[in-house]
């Protein structure tokens, strides 16, 4: 298992040095390899096609969009009105307040979701306890429920205590389901962590609290960063907790919203909004994935890797 | 536990070692509590209520369920709706697993020794961060069949002069959207299964190469053994994933927001729409069978790939 990436700490010493060149002979070009370099590139080229296709049909017509896929967009810029299907996208389906609900529901339930997270793991991992590797287990078994299978006594019970078709009951069920992947994935950072920083601390007389606080989080700094952000992305992309538990408009989320907007826009034919409105759900994790991209990959590799 | 023994032998610093110890074992539940409740109450709970009311019929808000006994069970397995789901599933998780897999170990063959492989894995990655359902409008245009107004799909077959396809239509969904899975995910595989490969001590590829191998030598001598056990976890991540399909399938299918045909639905889409869809009337024993179906299901196949995965550890 590779040591999770951490906070840079100390820079690795020195790179290895270029592999050296292979004999002479055995370069030969292989069918396989000529086929998987065309298939990579293939596939490459397709996703940043795909990534355009979206961009510039959000600024189309439909007639643009169906007759001129490859084409930049033309019409809305000659009518002087660019951002038309934006506008319309944010006015119809309403995305002005799912924006701020999905931003502030999404943010509190990751951060909470970590806040809770940690002191568990830390405790799964470092305390010495007897039976809590079981317990590791039990909580991450909790992975593989699909939340289809707790949704009916879940919506039942919260409707009896009023918290169905309410932004706080699904941030308690965004949290709670959100715990089984974090808990894991930052057991693995915990475990990985140097023994002789705790111990130190142990002997210059520093509580086990104090020891959890002042040292193991912000060595764990890395690990907690890299669950908030996959909270942030996973919690901002679901939609289908938010289909059940979200019945008012001024409640719904940006993946909710856009659900709505989706029958009643292809209804009409509104094709440039309805991309309008994707592009708005996609963008900002676009920009989250492209600033931090190496450290999303990573923490997703860690969860899986283990 | 050696508490005892310590205090009965007093050690001066082994002494406060072991309070030490006792103190830190004292942060435990107050540690773990939070989590762990959340966790029962949340989801292992419901789990357990799910099973009881999969034995009661239940037409759910008003209504109170009562004890039937395996009746629900029954006519789930002899209705066409679970059926179909059940097929289309097990479509997904196998027909897409296959498929996504074998994509996936194409790329490791070529993407270790390719310029600007890191760069290829983030552009591969990029679709695994977008919402499903957003990704479900997305094909929705792809795949539109409309003459005179045809979706990007459509459009390039008629421009190299095929004929125009229905991909979205019932019977077709399941492929086109096994397809879009096998598009989606397998930047993710391939990122888990790169880090792998990253992992393997690179002097025996040059052992290979200097030896002659061939990419596939390469992979099947090298690469595969050395990242099985990660190719087993990347396997039940993916088994889990599958099984949970619901919102690209409710989309990309149906008008978006009541159920899809049912020759197209998921397990998924069955509960959700025993409960909560807009078609007749809540059918909440109904929609908690299927769900047992499918932790049944996610716990059969996950234990099966353990067990025909299992192999001893290469340690490198």
């Amino acid at each position: 298992m590779t040591a999770p990436p951490r906070e840079p700490v100390a820079k690795p010493v020195r790179r290895p040095p270029r592999k050296p060149k292979p004999a002479p002979g055995s370069r030969r070009l292989s069918p396989l390899k000529v086929l998987g370099t065309v298939v990579v590139w293939a596939f490459t080229a397709f996703n940043l096609f795909v990534l355009y296709w979206l961009l510039s049909s959000s600024f189309k017509t439909p007639v643009e969009i169906f007759t001129q896929p490859f084409q930049l967009p033309r019409q809305w810029f000659v009518a002087g009105d660019p951002f038309r299907n934006y506008v319309y996208a944010w006015n119809q389906a309403g995305l002005g307040s799912a924006f701020v609900n999905t931003v502030l529901l999404v943010g509190a339930a990751a951060i909470v979701t970590v806040v809770v997270s940690a002191p568990a793991a830390y405790a799964l991992t470092r305390l010495g306890v007897r039976g809590a590797s079981g317990m590791t287990g039990f909580v991450a078994i909790g992975m593989g429920v699909p939340f289809q299978t707790v949704i009916i006594p879940l919506f039942v019970n919260m409707a009896k205590i009023g918290l169905a078709n309410n932004l706080f009951g699904l941030f308690l069920i965004y949290v709670a389901l959100s715990l089984p992947f974090t808990v894991f994935l930052l057991t693995g950072f915990f475990r990985s962590l140097p023994d002789e920083m705790e111990e130190a601390a142990a002997i210059d007389g520093a509580s086990p609290l104090r020891t959890f606080v002042s040292i193991m989080l912000p060595l764990a700094r890395g690990g907690l960063i890299t669950a908030l952000i996959l909270n942030l992305i996973g919690l901002w992309n679901e939609t289908l907790l938010a289909i059940v538990f979200l019945q008012e408009n001024a409640d719904f989320t940006l993946s909710r919203a856009l659900f709505t907007f989706y029958g009643a826009a292809s209804y009409q034919s509104e094709y440039g909004g309805l991309i309008a409105g994707v592009a708005i759900v996609v963008l900002p994790m676009l920009v989250l994935y492209v600033v931090l991209a190496r450290r999303i990959i990573t923490g997703l590799t860690l969860g899986a890797g283990k | 536990m050696t508490t005892t023994a310590e205090a009965v032998v007093p050690r001066p610093r082994r002494g406060t070692h072991g309070q030490h110890e006792v103190r830190k074992r004292r942060l435990f539940w107050p540690f773990v509590a939070p989590a762990f409740a959340l966790y029962l109450i949340f989801l292992v709970l419901p789990t357990i209520a799910t099973v009881v009311l999969s034995f009661t019929s239940w037409a759910g808000a008003g209504d109170s369920p009562e004890f039937s006994g395996f009746t629900q069970y029954a006519r789930m397995w002899a209705s066409d709706s679970f059926q179909y789901s059940f097929r289309n599933t097990l479509i997904y998780v196998f027909v897409g697993g296959i498929g996504t897999f074998v994509l996936a170990f194409l790329f490791t063959m070529v993407l270790r020794e390719m310029r600007g492989g890191k760069l290829v894995r983030a552009i591969l990655f990029f679709p695994n961060i977008v919402a499903p359902v957003a990704l479900g409008m997305f094909l929705g245009f792809v795949f539109k069949y409309q003459p005179g107004k045809q979706g990007l799909a459509n459009f390039l077959l008629e421009s190299v002069g095929l004929t125009a396809a229905k991909f979205l239509d019932p019977a077709n969904v399941t492929w086109a959207v096994t397809a879009a899975i096998m598009w989606a995910s397998s930047g993710f595989y391939i990122t888990i299964l790169m880090a792998a490969v990253d992992r393997i001590p690179p002097y025996l590829y040059e052992d290979a190469e200097l030896a002659g191998a061939s990419p596939w030598q390469k992979f099947r001598n090298v690469t595969l053994p050395l990242t099985w056990d990660v190719v087993g976890v990347a396997g039940v991540l993916w088994t889990i994933n599958a099984l949970k399909i619901f919102e690209l399938v409710f989309v990309l299918a149906g008008p978006g927001t009541y159920s899809p045909p049912n020759n197209a639905w998921t397990l998924g889409i069955y509960v959700f729409d025993r409960s909560f869809g807009s078609n007749g009337t809540p059918d909440f024993g109904a929609a908690c069978a299927c769900a047992v179906a499918m932790i049944a299901l996610v716990t059969v196949l996950v234990l099966l790939l353990r067990r025909l995965m299992r192999r001893d550890a290469i340690q490198f």
